[in-house]
């Protein structure tokens, strides 16, 4: 039976920028009805365990809630669970599920991402490991036990995750990678080479410019041959190979989608009262005086935060210099700001146990900055690169480069 | 309540802390900060209470200190959480300087 249903504000989505965006809403407006519709089982959860310590059995999913259940009874924001979402009509501001017509006056999307797929020979796509949510972590922790052998299609983020956690719970890994170097084209060669050491220091086989050539499906396991020639056996296939915005809902609606929705610096997307946030949205960011999309946790929270002011009316503008990180084995990688133009590099910290940044330089100023450390060695600096290139700060490269010189005095310089 | 009485345990020498900087100060197995601010001063719990992440790496800007690991910000002399994702104020402690040495009254 469908239920008619009707809220002031639906917030479609259950990740980490819907649970921020209801609660900063209620911080200013007490009145309005707010629901939270998911497709998800569960309150919304950290996504960052899901690859480390939730694969590695340390914690359960209580403990990495954003909130619990008291949270939002307290706050009357309801949480509409396993709503698979049918239709979202735009001109009559309703949205229908598998269980419901929901009737709006305000939207917030906040559908986030989804995995991108990979098509194999000889092997079904039910049968490919992904890892976006908590369903798809769990499955990889079952499928652990039984599976010595592991093979991650992907160098990036993910399945360098997933490869660290994987060893320490004792299992063979290969990677492999299409590209010369882990982490994309973004991320320095020398902080990648420090990163690839690491993995195969600790026993992961890493192939980089190598496909897959053929895979056999024997009775339990694959034998994978590879374009390098090694030939691999594993249990279980694992796919990290990046992520696309969930938007084909609003296809053929009115929405205007261009990797992913189209939205402005006020959340605002080509429709009246309809706002994104998060993975999804596609936003134009004033310092960089563009549109640009970010898949990370900070820009996540911070975004549906921006968002939840924006819906109740205080104009808000979000403008976060973009900041991400990956813990592999003991070291810790950040990204600040953007590393994908610049006119030159200068590098400060001679290796990881000092901690090591590269700093994207663009007229005499940091455009952005990558580094790795161990532990939170590098943390203060690339957050103080974050302030510089958000504050324009002019600065030589020789005192980036000096490791006596604190990077903080900088941020004197204005 | 159980109340143990405080007491004034020293840190080390005052001039060891830069004006916007902090130590890491460890006393019976608990993790304290002690900052110098430019108007004198500080200690707080060394520990974020959204991560239990140390804050020693932390960056101390006017009278805030950043944890390292996801950015929770928290005013340093009252120790309140000043977003998300920290939403548990820290715990600030009495500080005073007394022949170039700095005290903490735990």
């Amino acid at each position: 039976m469908t239920n008619n249903l009707d809220y002031q504000i639906i917030i479609l989505g259950g990740g980490q920028s819907a649970a921020h965006a209801a609660t900063t809403i209620r911080q200013y407006d007490s009145e309005s009805s707010i629901a939270i519709v998911t497709n998800e089982s569960y309150l919304p959860y950290e996504r960052p365990p899901l690859s480390k310590k939730f694969l590695l059995n340390e914690v359960e999913i209580d403990e990495f809630l954003f909130f619990n259940e008291e949270h939002y009874k307290n706050l009357k924001i309801d949480i509409l669970k396993n709503e698979e979402i049918k239709n979202v009509n735009f001109e009559k501001n309703l949205i229908e599920s598998n269980n419901n017509k929901i009737s709006y006056n305000k939207l917030l999307i906040a559908t986030g991402c989804k995995n991108r797929t990979l098509n194999l020979e000889n092997v079904d796509q039910k049968d490919l490991f992904y890892l976006r949510d908590i369903n798809e972590s769990t499955k990889i922790k079952n499928k652990f036990n039984s599976s010595e052998n592991i093979l991650i299609i992907g160098g990036g983020f993910i399945g360098l995750e997933i490869a660290s956690s994987a060893k320490q719970l004792g299992k063979n890994v290969n990677v492999v990678e299409l590209a010369d170097n882990l982490m994309g084209r973004i991320v320095p060669k020398e902080i990648s080479t420090i990163v690839r050491k690491k993995h195969e220091e600790n026993g992961v086989d890493i192939h980089l410019r190598t496909n897959i050539t053929s895979i056999k499906k024997n009775t339990d396991n694959y034998t994978i041959q590879l374009s390098n020639n090694a030939s691999v056996i594993c249990n279980m296939i694992i796919v990290g190979i990046g992520a696309l915005p969930n938007v084909e809902i609003f296809d053929n609606t009115a929405l205007k989608i261009d990797n992913g929705i189209i939205t402005n610096q006020y959340n605002k997307t080509s429709i009246e009262n309809v706002f994104a946030a998060g993975d999804v949205s596609n936003f134009y960011h004033p310092l960089y005086e563009e549109n640009i999309r970010l898949e990370s946790w900070k820009h996540a929270q911070n975004h549906g935060v921006s968002a939840g002011k924006n819906i109740v009316g205080q104009k808000t503008e979000y403008s976060e210099v973009p900041w991400m990180w990956s813990d592999q084995y003991n070291l810790n990688l950040q990204l600040t700001g953007r590393c994908d133009e610049y006119d030159s590099l200068v590098k400060r910290g001679k290796d990881e146990n000092d901690g090591i940044i590269y700093f994207f330089m663009k007229n005499n100023q940091v455009f952005g900055a990558c580094g790795v450390g161990i532990g939170g060695k590098i943390a203060k600096d690339i957050r103080i690169a974050g302030i510089l290139s958000d504050k324009k700060i002019k600065v030589a490269e020789s005192d980036l480069s000096d490791s006596s010189i604190k990077l903080n005095k900088l941020l004197k310089n204005i | 309540m159980n109340s143990e009485e405080k007491k004034w345990i020293e840190v080390g020498a005052s001039d060891q802390i830069e004006v916007e900087d902090l130590i890491r100060f460890d006393h019976e197995g608990k993790t304290y900060c002690v900052y110098h601010l430019e108007d004198g001063y500080y200690a707080t719990d060394g520990i974020c209470t959204h991560e239990a992440v140390h804050l020693e790496e932390g960056l101390v800007m006017d009278d805030e200190i950043e944890c390292p690991m996801h950015q929770g910000i928290f005013n340093i002399k009252t120790g309140k959480a000043m977003g998300p994702p920290v939403c548990i104020d820290l715990k600030t402690y009495q500080v005073k300087v007394e022949d170039n040495k700095i005290f903490i009254e735990i």
